[in-house]
Formats: C-alpha cells, structure tokens, sequence
C-alpha cells in the first residue's frame, strides 16, 4: 500500500472518480466482561451454530445452554462448545438454567413471537434475529413484550447497525460527503437452492421453512431485512410502497416460494431503491449503493468504498486517506487511526474487517447487557425493517404495487 | 443419477460428484456438504482477517482462545503430525511463506517452531501461543481437512458414493461408482503418471514445483522446510493414501520436506514419491503406471 500526499490526492480526484475505502481501526472492538456472562442459544441451525462459534471469542462469556427440537442440529450445536447442556424445549431451558442472564434466538422466524416473549418473561435478555417475525401482528407483540421488560435488553439482530464499517460510512453519508441522495440499490445474488436435507422425514418441512409460504418471508423477508434496514437507518427513513415480482428461475422442485426476486421501493420524496436476489447466480454477491450527488457509498459486510464525483469538494479527512487498488482504478483508503496504525505497521494487513459482522452485533448486546446500556438495534427498530420486509414479500407474491401504512409504525 | 457440484473455496476450485436418487434430496446434501467448505474458507483463511484463524494469530499470544469441536481436532491434527513427521510438517511455517514472497503482506517476520509456539489445553480446549508474531497457516491441510467434514455430512445422510476434491490435490472418495471397485484417480509427475483407486479413502498431493515464485536470487517452491526455511525440492511428487484426506495432505507436504518416507509414519498410510528414481511405493505393488 503507497502513501499519497495532500497534494497527490487532489490531483487524482480533481480529474477521475476516486474509490474510498472505508476502514475502521483494525483494532477489533470488543465487549469487555468483568467476571463472567452465560448465555444460551436456542436454535441450533446455520446462524445458531455461527453464533456459538462467534460467541466463543468473548472472554468472560460461557455459552451454558443450547436449545432445539431436532436432535441432529442439537448434537451439531453441543460439539462446538464445550461444557454446555442441551435442550429440547426452550421453557425447560429457562427454568433449569436459572443463572444464565441473556439469549439469543436463532430459531425459524415464525417461531421468533413465542419465544422471545417467554425468555422476557422470564427475565432474560433477548438477542433476536432478524427478521423479528413473519406477520405485523407478531412484531407488534414482540414490541410490546420488550417495552413492558423493564430493565432488560432486547436487540434485533440488524448487523449493520453494529458493523464498524457502516457506522463510519453513515457518517459521511450524513454529511456533506455525500450531499442529496440521488438512488438506493442492494442486491444478495448466491447460488444454493436453499433447500437442507433432512435425515428424517418428519423434520423436512420444518427445516425447509423458508421454502413453505405459509411461513417464509421469502427472500425479500430473510435476505432482504437486513438491506432494507440499512437504508432507513441511514435515511432516518421508512418506505412508502414496494412493488416486487418474482418467480423460479432454477429450482423447479415442486417448491412455491420464489428463487429470484425484483423489488422496487419509493421513500420519502420520491427516493428509489432497487433490490434484487436470486439463488441461482452469485456474481456480485451482497452489497448496498446509495448514490448521493457528490459521492456513492458501496457497502458489502466487510468492506466499504466511495466514489467520489469530480466536481465533489475535497474534504479534510481525505489528508489521511492511502491510494487502493479498486478494480481498474486506483482510490483511496480511508483507515481510522491511520497514522498510529502506519507507525504500528498494520497498515498492511487488508481492508476487510477483523472479524465478521455478526461478532460486532453480538458484541454490542453482551456489553448491553453488562453495562446496562440501551440495545443498539432494540425491538423497534427490528419491528420496523421487519415490517417493510413483510410488505416486500407481500409485493413479491402478489406482483403487485403495496402501500406501507405509516400507522403501523407506531407501536 | 449423478450429479456434480463445484464451488471456489481456499484459493481453488472444489468439485463433488455425488451418486444418488433424487435431485432435490440429493442436491440438498451436496449444498450441505460444499457448505463445510464455504464454513471452513471462512474460519481457516490466513489471508481473511475476520477469519478464526486470524483472529487466534492476533489474540492467542495475549489469552488462551476457546476452539469450537472442529478447530480444536485440526489443531490437534496438526500437533499429531508435526511429531510423527519430526517436525517436517509445521503450520507456524506461514511467517517464512511471507518472508519469502510466496504469500502476500508486508514481510513481518516472526518465530518458527509449532513444539515450542502452541500450547493446546485438553481440559479447556483452548490455545495458546507462546509468542507474539506467531503465524499458523494451514495452507497444507486445510483442503483436505475440509473434505473430511463434507464427506462427514455426506455419510450422515446416507450418500453411499461420491468423488470429492479440492484443486484435485486433495481428495477424498465414499464407496465406489457403481460396477466398480473404487474411483479411478491418475496422479502425473514429471511425465510419469500412476493411477490409484480410492474407495473410502482419501489422497493428498504435494508436488513443490507445482507453484514457483521468483525472489531475489532466484526463485521458491511453495513448500518449504520448516527446519532450514529453504524450498523442498528434494522430489517432484508425493501423494498419501489414507482414511483421512486431512492427514494425506499433511503427510504430503511433510514427505516433500524429508524427500523420503520415515519410519515414524504410521502403517495405515500409504506413500507414493516420485523423484530421480521414478516412483517409489510403500505398498509392496507400487500402483499400475500409465502412460
């Protein structure tokens, strides 16, 4: 990686679209326990089993109890972590496991209301996953739950809100850096059918839930929630209407819910945001692309970039910034502490961040929860990308145009 | 039906061919199955700072890191191997990669010596390294590794044939394709090929010339001993047969490094090495040659 000057820099963005990479500290940011915090997971699947293994990287936090009804994805979740009991049924956990102050949900959506509501009844903290639920009237309970737990923690498991990277990239979204949005653009383009298998026979449909559209948001609902997030945070906004369309492109296996989806969504003003995923291409992957008249943002999980436009004005944190290599055109790159990192000689060591986004948003509830502090993403926030998840998915199956009714915000 | 499945994962191109019934069941077994190795890029990289392996690199050396069931038996794999091979097998070997060129950063150099370096408590199964600057790589076992998880899901779901490999120098084989008594594999060195049949057995293939980086004085192979911290290229190929593909990888690359087998391999595994001599086989019927 070069160092480029003051000078240097101006002359590069004065003429061509310069591509900043955002970086924050590579120094991980973690939560600090004193003494030692036990947490449960109930749901053992994919994401059940990613938060064990990020879990594990706290020092101070025991993961003492792990819960699921499907004895192959509990004996899959007990052999990552050491010393933890299994469950079958989330109240035997809660009842047996008295000293374990927080949990964190990882069941299928629909399953989101119940339990969430008996682990705050029951005193618990809650880290619920995102999407919160699969209808309305479930967020709203899950709201009113979380409201009524005084005292304790409830977060919705919205990652960008705790990733290092989009909190930096927010504020210059905010700021004159980026100046008037112009339009909004995210897509999750993977290549998997999205269908598990299942040993046994009984379990099928319950581990393919999110094939059954009696209970699955579809991809608008469990890939888009977490994009769709990200723009309202950043707008301190909320969607008025989506119209989507999709349909199976590639896994004609008798399923209904569709494998490519086209959503378009208006904000306020008149703002757009398109929204694309599909599980039979990858190319691209998952990003977001909020356009501003001065600059874009391009956001993707571990790595952030902006594009300035030519006639953007400079701004001083770009004294800091170090040239990228960003496909054919050589940016800068943005890095917090940049000059005590040069000095400490880790400049060096990439631009992604140190650990996945999904450690940062658990991190964020274990120091919630330790410190008594407010959740970064609480049950409102979670209810309110849920909700806009819902009416996406309801325009994806209807192919129709869907008004979002500000009413049901207010919880 | 078979069904063949591919994904890029560790720097290299993963393919299972799977045999079996139906597609969509089928399908969702082999996604499960390459899922591990999508799981595994992501927890083994040295090259991805969010990885759990980069993550043990920058925090081990400060406190013990609990390992998840899977890290905790590669890490343990690992310590196996490095004794049996007398050393010549040897994960904190990554510091010289960088040093030399052959991986990327900026040539932070750092101790060698995985006996000295990594202390792995049984008890609370966790590590621990001993000094600051220590790199595990996994580079020559990981792919193999990965395999054996996938070939595990495969198995619990009652796949009873498949080929799987990982940049084809890794692989591993369930059953044997229908009216045959195992999976047909050629290996090539020099001009000079054999071909093995694999059926519930894995290969793993270190051929050191297979990549070469130029450097100042010359040029490297991609192995090097972890003794001298010179490129091995006292052969041109080594492959291992055994139970675990994880293992055939890692002898592999301990066989390019001693130029030979030693007598503290264990019995169970086969090793095929081919230098000036041609092919030299532990079996006592080398595998056929084609040409």
């Amino acid at each position: 990686m070069s160092h480029t000057t003051r000078r240097e820099f101006i002359v590069q963005t004065a003429g061509a679209l310069g591509a900043v990479a955002f970086m924050p500290s590579l120094i991980a940011k973690g939560a600090q326990i004193d003494g030692r915090l036990d947490v449960a997971v109930i749901g053992a699947g994919r994401q059940g089993r990613s938060i064990l293994g990020e879990l594990q990287k706290f020092a101070g936090v025991r993961v003492v109890g792990i819960c699921d009804n499907n004895p192959g994805r509990l004996n899959s979740g007990l052999r990552r972590v050491q010393g933890a009991e299994g469950f079958a049924d989330h109240r035997a956990m809660l009842d047996k496991l008295s000293g374990c102050k927080a949990i964190v949900i990882a069941t299928p959506t629909h399953l989101h209301r119940e339990i969430a509501i008996d682990c705050l009844g029951a005193g618990r903290h809650v880290y619920c996953e995102a999407p919160l639920a699969h209808t309305v009237e479930d967020c709203r309970a899950i709201v009113i739950a979380a409201r009524r737990a005084s005292g304790l923690v409830f977060q919705s498991g919205l990652e960008g809100r705790s990733n290092p990277i989009y909190q930096l990239a927010r504020t210059f979204f905010r700021s004159d850096a980026v100046r008037e949005p112009v339009s909004l653009e995210a897509q999750d383009y993977r290549k998997t059918s999205w269908r598990f298998p299942s040993p046994d026979p009984r379990f099928d449909r319950e581990i393919n839930w999110r094939l059954d559209p009696e209970v699955s948001l579809g991809l608008a609902g469990e890939m888009g929630v977490h994009q769709f997030d990200v723009m309202m945070w950043y707008l301190d906004a909320i969607p008025e209407s989506v119209i989507g369309a999709g349909s199976i492109r590639v896994y004609d296996d008798g399923r209904a819910v569709a494998d490519t989806i086209d959503c378009a969504l208006r904000f306020p003003r008149g703002l757009g945001m398109r929204y694309g995923a599909s599980l039979g291409n990858s190319h691209g992957g998952r990003y977001e692309l909020l356009r501003g008249t001065n600059a874009a943002i391009k956001l993707a999980w571990t790595a952030g970039w902006m594009f300035k436009e030519a006639d953007a004005p400079t701004q001083g944190w770009e004294v800091y910034a170090n040239r990228q290599q960003f496909h054919n055109e050589e940016g800068i790159t943005l890095i917090a502490d940049a000059t005590q990192l040069a000095s400490q000689g880790k400049l060096q060591e990439g631009v992604g961040l140190p650990n996945p986004p999904l450690y940062y948003a658990l991190g964020d509830f274990i120091a919630s929860v330790a410190e008594g502090k407010p959740a970064i993403c609480d049950a409102e926030a979670g209810a309110r990308a849920t909700i806009v998840a819902i009416h996406a998915a309801k325009s994806v199956t209807g192919e129709d145009i869907v008004r979002i009714d500000p009413s049901l915000f207010q919880f | 039906m078979i069904l063949p499945l591919s994904i890029h994962a560790m720097g290299t191109r993963f393919e299972f061919v799977l045999s079996g019934a139906t597609e969509p069941s089928l399908r969702a077994v082999g996604e499960a199955a390459l899922e591990e190795v999508q799981r595994l890029h992501a927890a083994l990289s040295v090259f991805q700072p969010e990885s759990m392996l980069s993550f043990i690199n920058r925090t081990a050396c400060d406190r013990a890191v609990r390992l998840d069931e899977d890290m905790w038996n590669l890490m343990n794999l690992c310590d196996r191997v490095h004794r049996d091979s007398e050393g010549a097998f040897d994960p904190t070997v990554g510091v010289v990669m960088r040093r030399l060129g052959l991986h990327p950063g900026d040539g932070e150099d750092g101790p060698i010596g995985w006996a000295d370096l990594v202390e792995l408590d049984e008890r609370e199964r966790t590590i621990r390294l001993t000094h600051r600057g220590v790199r595990i790589d996994l580079g020559a076992i990981a792919k193999g590794f990965a395999l054996d998880c996938s070939a595990g899901v495969l198995r619990e779901h009652g796949v009873e044939a498949a080929l799987l490999h990982g940049g084809t120098s890794s692989v591993i084989a369930i059953g044997a394709p229908p009216d045959r008594e195992g999976w047909t594999v050629s290996i090539h060195s020099a001009g000079e090929a054999i071909e093995v049949d694999l059926a519930d057995r894995a290969l793993g293939v270190s051929a050191p010339r297979g990549r070469i980086v130029a450097c100042e004085g010359g040029s490297v192979s991609h192995v090097i001993d972890p003794r001298s911290e010179h490129s091995a290229e006292q052969v041109d190929t080594a492959a291992v047969v055994g139970s675990s593909a994880g293992v055939a990888d890692a002898w592999a690359t301990a066989l390019v490094v001693l130029g030979g087998r030693p007598a503290s391999m264990c019995d169970e595994l086969e090793s095929m090495i081919h230098g000036q001599d041609g092919w030299v086989c532990s079996q006592r019927t080398c595998p056929q040659e084609v040409s």
